[in-house]
């Protein structure tokens, strides 16, 4: 009997122009949503092996440099030898930390075009090296990029309204319903027909074009994590569609007029697609304001010109903090500039933590504020999910990030006592490296898997109501 | 086969339906007359569980059709009085479809083309879009549909509404078999010369009361023409 009405609708839907208008339009969105994502990706590839380009020439050029001063009478000013800690761990030899674009980034350009991807580290305070970009504007990712996370998270659901809003209302309008009802037939059953055949026809449609626009823009699905990434992104459009399908059986079942279904769904897709976010960034914006990024440049500024011009007084400060390092004549290093700098450079930081802290402790209120809402939006969660599958949302990047700090740590730890020792540094390959490590798969999960448990719990509840409700729905009166 | 017990429906302060009591037994063609608005829809809606009874029951094959909706409506055949089908697909596609939800997926075409031939839908009809149809073929659809779910009981609501005088009398033809085969009819209809000639009895309903039960073979169609009427009066 089910495969019967499975076979039934699916001859009613494929003879309707409707559906192939749909699939049409439905390829090319996907399409260019995907060629987009490809394009930014290949962007950021190419910025990554432009920088590592650079980085290499520098080094090759700073190594003949370093043999070239090997030769007796060979000299060179102080700020331009490579051999001088301080100028190479600052000016001259700073490494690049770089994020490289995930597996299947292409599925989802998110934030990764608002977040920095890359950083030159050098000894440098770290202010002067991370500029804080985060998000200031999460809804424009929701209006912004046409990717395919955009158009499943925009058109999906209009698609599927477009094909479920009037699955009852329209037999019953045209006077088949009855007879269909008069068969031994419940509409919980017919209507479990025309959401599976719509299901399978939209969901199928959506994998196969858009795995066959990953592979025609030549993302490589051998590469470590993209086919947990598939899997996982597969599961989060099917929760996100099914959301979608409960919403339709939910309004479905209250017997209205195919144009009350109409509005009734129109509206909530715009409360839910379109205006929730926005709402919930105002929300998180207003509670939680972030100090401008002018306040924030202004405050390195000052603090740096501060500390420049209590110089020798810091150095001070600094010996007592590092006892360890006093080593040699100290007199002489008091007015060593390179010594002097390390000791600046730490100053500028302790006197931008707090406004630094007070942006992040903020920007991170936002977040907190922006997770816990998105509970209320389908579009959010998808968003996120979506992100987090294409390695392009925020705790990607705070991974990175928090791997950023430990290598500029690192390379500070591996040059500072060089400066105070003022030892020559002879080979560049002892030099600390920057290499990514991904997030686990599990963690991923772990995320994505909230997401779509919080999808999938209001679908089952809308369900659930709706097929109950069909069990009284008004076949005549 | 067909029973109402006190079966009752009101809309908030129209009863449309008044603490009806009727059995039809196999074989019997019960035809329900009464004026438009007097309760006779109500009455088959009733027995479909489309509507939910005020108070009392309905039930077929001694089931109560609110109780189990699903296992009555195997023993019930259904024509309303204007049949809507599926416009895009064949007459043949609808027949085929509404035979297997009524339990019937195993007919052959020449089968199923066998019912359009014995309710008389032109040839070739069959395999045309049912959206060319005219509102007498579509009728036509409607009662091969009923035969081929080969039902024990029958639900009909004005099904010869459109049909060409021909064509009814063909029904009426198709009636008297049905019952002669042991199956058991509830029509309403407005056709009281069709009732006389295919009905087994007749009741006169009024402001959804059954006001009154003859036997076909009591009168004339005239007479009947004539007791309807005085009904109707006063
Ligand atoms: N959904 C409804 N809400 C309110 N009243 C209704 C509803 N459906 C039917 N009625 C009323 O119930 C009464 C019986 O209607 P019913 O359709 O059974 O009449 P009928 O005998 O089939 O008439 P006709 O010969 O015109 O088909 C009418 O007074 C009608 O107005
Ligand atoms: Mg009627």
């Amino acid at each position: 009997m089910f495969s019967r009405i499975l076979r039934h609708e699916w001859r009613l839907l494929s003879g309707d122009a409707t559906l192939w208008l749909v699939t049409a339009v439905c390829a090319a969105a996907i399409g260019y949503g995907v060629w987009n994502g490809a394009r930014w990706v290949r962007f950021q590839q190419q910025a990554i092996a432009d920088a590592s380009a650079e980085q290499a020439k520098r080094y090759d050029a700073l190594q003949t440099q370093i043999t070239a001063l090997r030769q007796p009478g060979a000299s060179v000013s102080p700020f331009a030898d490579p051999r001088n800690p301080s100028s190479l761990g600052g000016r001259l030899g700073p490494k690049y930390a770089t994020l490289p674009p995930a597996p299947l980034a292409a599925l989802a350009i998110g934030q990764s075009d608002l977040l920095p991807y890359y950083f030159k580290v050098s000894t440098d305070a770290r202010e002067n090296i991370v500029s804080t970009t985060e998000i200031e504007n999460p809804n424009r990712l929701l209006a912004g990029r046409f990717d395919l996370a955009f158009v499943i998270i925009f058109f999906l659901p209009l698609l599927i309204l477009a094909l479920t809003y009037n699955m009852v209302s329209a037999e019953q309008e045209q006077g088949t319903l009855a007879l269909v009802l008069s068969q031994p037939v419940g509409t919980g059953t017919l209507v479990r027909g025309k959401v599976a055949v719509r299901a399978t026809v939209l969901v199928g449609v959506l994998v196969v074009l858009a795995g066959a626009a990953l592979l025609i823009t030549g993302v490589n699905l051998t590469a470590a994590g993209a086919v947990p990434r598939l899997l996982m992104w597969i599961v989060a459009v099917t929760a996100y569609a099914a959301f979608w399908f409960g919403l339709a059986v939910c309004v479905s079942s209250l017997g209205q007029s195919s144009t009350a279904n109409a509005t009734i769904l129109a509206t909530t897709w715009l409360a839910l697609v379109v205006v929730a976010p926005s709402l919930f960034n105002l929300i998180a914006t207003s509670f939680y304001p972030v100090p401008s990024r002018v306040e924030m440049v202004q405050a390195v500024r000052e603090a740096s010109d501060e500390a420049n011009k209590e110089g020798s007084k810091l150095l001070a400060r600094y010996y007592e903090d590092h006892p360890e390092l006093a080593t040699g004549d100290a007199a002489q290093a008091m007015t060593d500039f390179n010594v002097v700098r390390v000791a600046v450079n730490d100053d500028v930081e302790n006197r931008v933590r707090p406004v630094v802290q007070r942006y992040e402790r903020q920007i991170a209120a936002q977040q907190q504020t922006l997770d816990r809402l998105r509970f209320f939006s389908p579009a959010i969660l998808m968003q996120s999910a979506l992100n987090d599958v294409a390695g392009s949302g925020v705790d990607r990047h705070r991974h990175f990030i928090s791997q950023l700090d430990a290598f500029h740590a690192q390379w500070r730890a591996h040059f500072v006592p060089l400066i105070f020792a003022k030892a020559r540094v002879t080979s560049l390959d002892t030099l600390p490296s920057f290499t990514f490590v991904e997030e686990s798969t599990a963690v991923l999960w772990g995320r994505v898997g909230t997401g779509v448990m919080a999808l999938l719990l209001p679908s089952l509840a809308l369900a659930w109501f709706g097929f109950r409700r069909l069990r009284r729905y008004p076949v005549a009166g | 086969m067909l029973t109402a017990v006190d079966l009752t429906k009101r809309y908030n302060d129209v009863v449309a339906l008044n603490a009806l009591r009727l059995t039809i037994a196999p074989g019997e063609v019960f035809c329900l007359l009464g004026a438009n608005g007097a309760g006779k829809t109500t009455t088959i809606n009733l027995f479909l569980n489309f509507i939910e009874p005020t108070s009392g029951s309905a039930t077929i094959n001694g089931i109560d059709v609110t109780k189990a909706p699903l296992e009555t409506k195997k023993y019930v055949a259904y024509i309303p009085e204007t049949v809507m089908l599926y416009r895009n697909l064949t007459g043949l596609e609808n027949l085929e479809y509404f035979a297997a939800l009524a339990g019937r997926p195993d007919y052959t075409a020449s089968q199923l083309l066998e019912f359009f031939a014995r309710v008389g839908l032109p040839d070739g009809a069959a395999e045309r879009r049912v959206g060319t149809y005219s509102k007498g073929m579509r009728q036509k659809v409607g009662i091969a549909i009923a035969l081929a779910k080969g039902a024990k009981a029958l639900l009909l609501d004005e099904p010869t509404s459109g049909l060409d005088p021909k064509a009814s009398n063909e029904f009426s033809d198709l009636l008297r078999q049905l019952s002669a085969d042991g199956v058991a009819v509830l029509m309403a209809t407005h056709d009281l010369f069709r009732a006389k000639q295919s009905g087994t009895r007749v009741g006169i309903m009024k402001h959804g009361r059954l006001v009154a039960v003859h036997g076909t073979d009591e009168f004339t169609h005239a007479d009947l023409e004539r007791v309807y009427l005085e009904h109707m009066h006063d």
